[in-house]
This record gives C-alpha cells, sequence and structure tokens, in this order.
C-alpha cells in the first residue's frame, strides 16, 4: 500500500516540477525594451560641439556586415540627429570635422546550443546523472538575437596607432528585446537612450 | 406450552447476550487508534514573503503553490513523522526603472520570480488523541529546496538553479469529517525558510505560508 502511495507521490511531485512559469508573456512590446548605456568616465563632453551621423545602418550579423538604410533605419538616424541637437550639439556634414560621430549598428548574432540530458526530458531532468549506462540525448537549438548598437566616437582627439589613427567610443548604447523591430517604438528607443545619459547635455 | 417455556428461556438467554455484545462492539478501539496508520494531504497555500527577501526581491504575496505530503501517524505515540513535496512561486513586476552597474547604466522593467519545489520530512506532535475528530498539530521540518532564481531585464533574463538547505516551523490542525472517517480537512500556518544567496537576496528566501488541505487515511 504504502508502496503505490510513494509511487502517486512521485508522479505528483514530477507533474509539480513540470509546470512551467512564463512570467513574461504579458509584457508589452514597449515593457520589453532593455536599454543599456555606458559611457567613458574619463570624457568630458562639454569639449564637443559639432557631430556626424551614419548615412545608414551598418547590419552586423554573426560575421558578415553589410549596411541597410530602409523606413526603420532612416527613422533611427532622424531621430537620433534630433536627441543630438536637443543635448546642444550642432549637426554637420562629415566633411566638415565634427567633434564626434555616431555609429548606428543593428547586430544579429546566432547562437547553436547544446544541451544533454541524463535522461529523458520527460522525466523532469532531475534524476539520473550517476551513469548506469544510460544513453545521453542532446538536444540542439539554435537561438537569435538582435539588437541595436548606437555609439559615439571621439573624432577630435584621435588615438595614433602604428595602424592609422583610431578613435575611442566615449558612449555608447544597447538596444535589447523583443520588440527592437517595431517600428512605432523607434522614436522612443531614442529619446530613451538620450533621457537616462544626462552628462551628454552639452547646453 | 412446556416447549413455549423453554424458548422463552432461551431467548431470555440470548436476547440480553446480543444486547450486551453490541456496545462491546465500540469498546474495541479503532483501527486508527491500535495500529501506525498512513495520511496523505493535499494543501493549496497562500504564502507572504518576509525579512530580507521582502525587502529586497520580491514583496508580493502568491497563491501559486501546492504540496502533498504523506506521513505516518505513529503508534503509542504522539508523533507522525512524514515527507512532503510542493512547488512555491513568487514573482513581482518592477515598473520601467534604471539600474546602475559596472556595465553601464540599464534601463528595463524588472520581473523578478523565485520558483521552488522543496523536498522536506517532517515531524509532527499531536495534542489530542490520534482518532480524535479535530486533530492539532504542531510541525518541523527540514530537506532540500531544488530552486530557480529568474530576473527578467525585459524578455532578457538571468538565472540561477540550486539546491539549498530549507528548514520550516508550522502548526495546523486536522478536521474528520465523520468521527472515526478517513477524510478530512486540514489547515496549517507554516515558517519556510531556504539558505539562499545570489544578487538581489543576501539572506536567504523565507515565507508564512497558510494553507488549506484535504487528507485521506487509511491503514
Amino acid at each position: 500500500m504504502f508502496r503505490k502511495a510513494s509511487f502517486l507521490l512521485l508522479i505528483v511531485g514530477l507533474g509539480l516540477m513540470s509546470c512551467s512559469k512564463d512570467p513574461i508573456s504579458d509584457l508589452s512590446n514597449e515593457e520589453s525594451l532593455v536599454y543599456i548605456t555606458n559611457h567613458d568616465q574619463s570624457a568630458n563632453f562639454s569639449q564637443y560641439k559639432t557631430f556626424s551621423i551614419v548615412d545608414s545602418v551598418l547590419i552586423v550579423e554573426n560575421q558578415r556586415a553589410g549596411t541597410s538604410l530602409d523606413d526603420i533605419d532612416r527613422a533611427m538616424l532622424q531621430r537620433l540627429i534630433t536627441n543630438m541637437q536637443n543635448m546642444g550639439y550642432k549637426y554637420v556634414s562629415r566633411t566638415q570635422n565634427p567633434d564626434v560621430g555616431i555609429n548606428v549598428s543593428w547586430i544579429t548574432n546566432t547562437y547553436l546550443n547544446v544541451v544533454s540530458q541524463p535522461l529523458s526530458s520527460y522525466y523532469g531532468g532531475y534524476w539520473g546523472g550517476y551513469g548506469y549506462g544510460y544513453p545521453s540525448y542532446y538536444s540542439y537549438y539554435e537561438t537569435s538575437e538582435s539588437s541595436w548598437l548606437v555609439s559615439m566616437l571621439d573624432f577630435k582627439n584621435p588615438q595614433t596607432t602604428p595602424s592609422g589613427k583610431t578613435f575611442n567610443v566615449i558612449w555608447d548604447a544597447q538596444i535589447r528585446g523583443s520588440a527592437i523591430g517595431d517600428q512605432s517604438l523607434i522614436d522612443k528607443m531614442a529619446d530613451s537612450i538620450f533621457g537616462q545619459s544626462e552628462y551628454l547635455k552639452i547646453k | 406450552m412446556k416447549r413455549i417455556i423453554i424458548i422463552a428461556l432461551f431467548l431470555a438467554g440470548v436476547i440480553p447476550a446480543l444486547a450486551q455484545d453490541k456496545p462491546r462492539l465500540y469498546t474495541i478501539a479503532s483501527p486508527f487508534e491500535r495500529y501506525t496508520h498512513y495520511l496523505a494531504t493535499v494543501r493549496y497555500m497562500g504564502a507572504v514573503p518576509m525579512g530580507s527577501f521582502k525587502d529586497n526581491y520580491i514583496d508580493k504575496s502568491s497563491f501559486q503553490n501546492a504540496s502533498i505530503s504523506i506521513e505516518w501517524v505513529l503508534r503509542n505515540t504522539p508523533f507522525s513523522v512524514g515527507g512532503e513535496i510542493g512547488s512555491t512561486y513568487f514573482e513581482k513586476r518592477v515598473p520601467r526603472a534604471l539600474y546602475d552597474s559596472e556595465d553601464g547604466t540599464i534601463s528595463a522593467v524588472q520581473t523578478r520570480t523565485v520558483s521552488q519545489y522543496p523536498v522536506e520530512l517532517f515531524a509532527n506532535y499531536l495534542f489530542l488523541p490520534r482518532n480524535s475528530q479535530v486533530q492539532p498539530y504542531v510541525q518541523v521540518s527540514s530537506g532540500a529546496s531544488i530552486l530557480d532564481y529568474t530576473i527578467y531585464y525585459g524578455t532578457l533574463a538571468a538565472q540561477d538553479q540550486k539546491v539549498r538547505f530549507k528548514y520550516g516551523v508550522g502548526a495546523g490542525s486536522r478536521f474528520l469529517f465523520k468521527k472515526d472517517g478517513t477524510f478530512g480537512v486540514d489547515v496549517r500556518v507554516k515558517y519556510d525558510g531556504t539558505a539562499y544567496k545570489f544578487d538581489y537576496i543576501d539572506k536567504g528566501i523565507s515565507s508564512v505560508s497558510g494553507s488549506i488541505g484535504l487528507f485521506y487515511r487509511w491503514w
């Protein structure tokens, strides 16, 4: 009798464990976005007056790269210009020696993941692992994540290295989340990364 | 006539005896009194976070908790011992806010979660005779918690999975639906503590839960 009961207990227990929760299923597109900004602590932003911006968005996908300028890219570039101007920088063409340059890229990383399971996932994954000659099961899954990367380069103080001139990144912003391709949120994204970077303000 | 008298005398001897036998049946203690018997309980719980877990991580009550236990109600002692497994889940949504870290400033809507699958052994002290219809008890338990700490920034997750020591103290009471019956209701209030330290959680996970359950006993 007790054996039967303990078996029942085991079944119910595994049943409890297999209830998976999805706590973020109710997030709206806007709420799903994550803005990560960072800046060079030693940079003195008041020394910069003018800026320029790339004419199209750099697309980086794993090792390949290209450029793109469709509606969403254009909207992003426009809004970044507006925000830089609101911060007090003057928009100039790239031929007029801007103090800082804004780079915009869309980065996609694809990963191949492997999970090994000592027993089939039917058992909840917590059992086994003692190596009684059970075969190992592997499953593969591919994940891919895209993000916007906006960076500000210091054209005013180039570093000279043997291979030529390089420019320091003095500020960058990553926009991540499942809704980064939502064009209606582009303005919000651009405003947010500047909104949380008050130190950029020069006026 | 003589025969009738004999029958009457016979019945006079037998009927009182039958009548006396019946109450004697009741004097035999119930098997639940005489034997070690089994008791299984299914509980549904509401839980309130406590202490630094509440202050630093999640202060929202949870109603996504359940457990099942099985125990031996021991013969000739006021104790019962058994095992309990369950599932508890705490979650809290934090509106968009800025978080500073060495990687920069992060702006995100946070979704904080902790789920636990406690596996425990427990001992109950029973205050009343083992077959009484109302059975108050106190409980101590300890075991392991298979826990999962997942914090979401937007849709990005940081996760930590561990197995950690946990313990609990509780008090409750069982109510049999009918005297000497097999089904009943169980209510319990229990404090649970899990030793855990990660990210926002610095002094373990503690909570107080109130549960209502249904139990079945057999021998």
